[in-house]
């Protein structure tokens, strides 16, 4: 692996840095290191692990402080208090000093052997690899199908399908996923947010295991917010990069109704009948509207050029590709399968 | 002067930050030997940083005076009267303690009590005052708790006395959370959320000082303030999710009733030129769109700035 990669001039700097975010993870911690170490030095990468302690009540990060001191590969970030895994997952990007970055959850579910097969599939030029766990160790009814429907919607709506958003075992080029917008809840719609960078995007199977240790963080609940947020991506994604023209083509509409509605009025008046004040009134409004409109494309465009998303087209991803070539260790997870 | 037992030589410079806005009394000098005292006898240095909001002669004179009776005293004057908000972050500019103590220039709460907050510093990263039996006449009670009940249902931090002007705390979290407007109030919400631990620290009220009318006009004030940090705290995550919900919400209920109306129209041959029914109509989409519209904004400026708005603040970082 380190033959294929260019060497760096910097020698201390890693190549590969293992962002986790961390909450309440005390027995996990331990087992998980060692995963990620015997997993990485097996492939002879040169690594390091960048721990986010989000403000667990536990012993997560006396514990993970401990290992750090006998190995500096490991970097503990500690939050002052709980924010959640999108600012846990910024801070993790913020502070990794690799080229390529790696994501993957706290909890043991995620693999870190299949990490050297996410190396292979960049190296092939792509932006963003996401995992897929195509044999997900959850309950079916509270966890899978919904996360399946969410899936295809996500899929559907952001124009990005992928099969499995909510994996958190993702692999991207540093500058690639230091330039995505990322706040709020936004970490299940990565791959969106690269995609509007103009990122390419693969993705490739991954192991999944059942949960060893505490309980899972996230459950159905948070389904609508999902939605919602959603909704929030589709109108940023088609809105973000041209504001003024989505706002326009928003007020075509209006401009329309209201037109219409006081041509309608001036004939009647022309044609010697008596107003409609409803009619009069709804077009005053809807031509109203069409102004406002306007006027709010003209701001989103000033926000835009003072934004630092500067984008340079609009990535339209048509496909999603899925892996056919396989590293030979990672062969068993790589069925190929084409994506319609 | 006060050349005390120095017991506690091992705790930190405190800086005392006194706001001299409208409330004030005019002759500083019993109230800092009071302040004073009661620090010395903690084994608590202070500096004091007196900050004149606005033209006050006759307190700006009392004050020199006692400038001129200490070297650790130091008055910074206003040109015009900013608020308590602004006078607090200028005497922050000019205090050099680790700690900071913010004291009212009149006699708020019972000025030998008030080196508790610097012992609850032990343990916490904020410690605010909270006035017994209760700040007052009654009229202001009765206000008081309401505002305090709202605060709590806006941001879910139970606060008694967020009126009281005597805190203490540490460097870092003034250093954190910038304030202004009327945002002072609220530095205790703001200090948890980022993460502080806050804690409130029982100081009785001086008896026989005559408490504050009810002042008309405070309310509406306060509500505003209550306005401006909930949008700081839930408007400024989320403003499409907010604003989008119920421009949807109003365009949602805007199209049903126009449906209906243009059913009406279809079927039964109702006139829409005769029903002001088809105005709200009207009223209602637009609004819709236009709520919409503001979130849609508000969300654009933070997703495309996303790089400077750092959502968490880090305690520590290992390796």
């Amino acid at each position: 692996m380190d033959a294929e990669l260019p060497a760096r001039p910097a020698a201390v700097a890693p190549l590969l840095s293992v962002v986790v975010p961390l909450y309440n993870e005390e027995e996990s911690i331990g087992p998980l290191y060692w995963a990620i170490v015997s997993a990485l030095e097996a492939a002879r990468v040169r690594f390091e692990i960048v721990c986010i302690d989000d403000g667990s009540s536990d012993q997560t990060f006396a514990r993970a402080k401990a290992i750090a001191q006998h190995d500096p590969r490991l970097r503990i970030v500690k939050f002052r208090r709980n924010y959640g895994q999108t600012p846990a997952m910024v801070a993790g990007i913020e502070h990794a000093r690799g080229r390529v970055l790696v994501t993957m959850d706290g909890d043991l579910q995620n693999d870190p052997r299949d990490i050297p097969a996410f190396l292979d599939k960049l190296e092939e030029g792509y932006d963003l690899v996401v995992g897929w766990r195509h044999q997900r160790q959850d309950k079916f009814l509270t966890r899978k199908l919904p996360s399946r429907i969410a899936n295809r919607l996500i899929g559907a709506v952001t124009g990005v399908p992928i099969k499995d958003n909510g994996c958190s075992l993702k692999a991207y080029r540093a500058e690639v996923i230091k330039r995505v917008p990322l706040y709020s809840e936004m970490h299940r719609f990565i791959p969106a947010m690269a995609s509007i960078t103009g990122a390419r995007v693969a993705e490739i199977r991954v192991r999944h295991h059942p949960r060893r240790f505490g309980v899972s963080k996230y459950g159905l609940s948070r389904t609508y917010k999902v939605l919602i947020d959603l909704l929030t991506i589709k109108t940023l994604i088609s809105s973000a990069s041209r504001p003024l023209s989505w706002f326009g083509l928003l007020a075509l509409p209006a401009a329309a109704a209201g037109m219409g509605a006081l041509g309608f009025t001036a004939l009647s008046l022309l044609g010697g009948g008596s107003i409609s004040l409803p009619i009069a009134g709804s077009g005053i409004l809807f031509s109203a509207l069409a102004l406002v409109l306007l006027g709010c494309g003209a701001i989103a465009e000033l926000v835009y050029l003072t934004g630092d998303l500067q984008v340079p087209r609009l990535a339209r991803l048509t496909a999603v590709v899925t892996s056919e070539h396989a590293a030979p260790e990672a062969a068993a997870l790589q069925g190929g399968s084409s994506y319609a | 002067m006060h050349e005390t037992d120095a017991a506690n030589a091992n705790l930190p410079l405190v800086s005392v930050i006194i706001p001299v806005g409208s409330r004030h009394e005019p002759d500083q000098g019993p109230l800092n030997l009071a302040y004073r005292q009661a620090l010395h006898q903690r084994g608590v240095t202070p500096e004091f940083v007196y900050v004149i909001d606005g033209n006050r002669d006759e307190v700006a004179r009392s004050l020199e005076n006692l400038s001129d009776g200490h070297n650790d005293v130091r008055i910074v004057r206003l040109a015009k009267s900013f608020g308590e908000a602004t006078a607090l972050t200028v005497g922050f500019e000019h205090a050099r303690g680790e700690w900071i103590m913010t004291l009212p220039a009149h006699r708020q709460v019972e000025p030998g009590e008030v080196a508790r907050l610097i012992d609850a510093l032990a343990e916490a990263d904020l410690a605010i005052g909270r006035r017994l039996p209760g700040a007052g006449a009654a009229a202001n009670r009765v206000q008081s708790s309401l505002f305090h009940w709202l605060a709590k249902r806006i941001t879910g931090e139970q606060f008694n006395d967020l009126a009281c002007e005597a805190r203490a705390f540490r460097r870092a979290v003034m250093e954190e959370i910038p304030i202004y407007g009327g945002q002072h109030r609220f530095l205790p919400i703001l200090a948890r959320r980022r993460g502080f631990h806050v804690t409130e620290v029982e100081l009785s009220q001086p008896k026989g000082v005559p408490a504050g009318g009810f002042q008309f006009g405070r309310p509406a004030s306060h509500l505003i303030d209550l306005l401006t940090v909930f949008f700081l705290v839930r408007f400024t995550k989320k403003p499409l999710r907010f604003f989008g919900l119920i421009g949807l919400a109003v365009f949602a209920l805007g199209g049903v009733l126009l449906a209906w109306l243009v059913g009406e129209r279809l079927l039964f041959d109702v006139q829409l030129a005769d029903r002001p029914a088809l105005l709200l109509t009207s009223l209602l989409v637009v609004l819709g769109i236009q709520t919409f519209a503001l979130g849609l904004i508000g969300e654009l400026i933070i997703f495309l700035h996303a790089r400077h708005l750092k959502e968490y603040t880090v305690e520590e970082v290992v390796n």
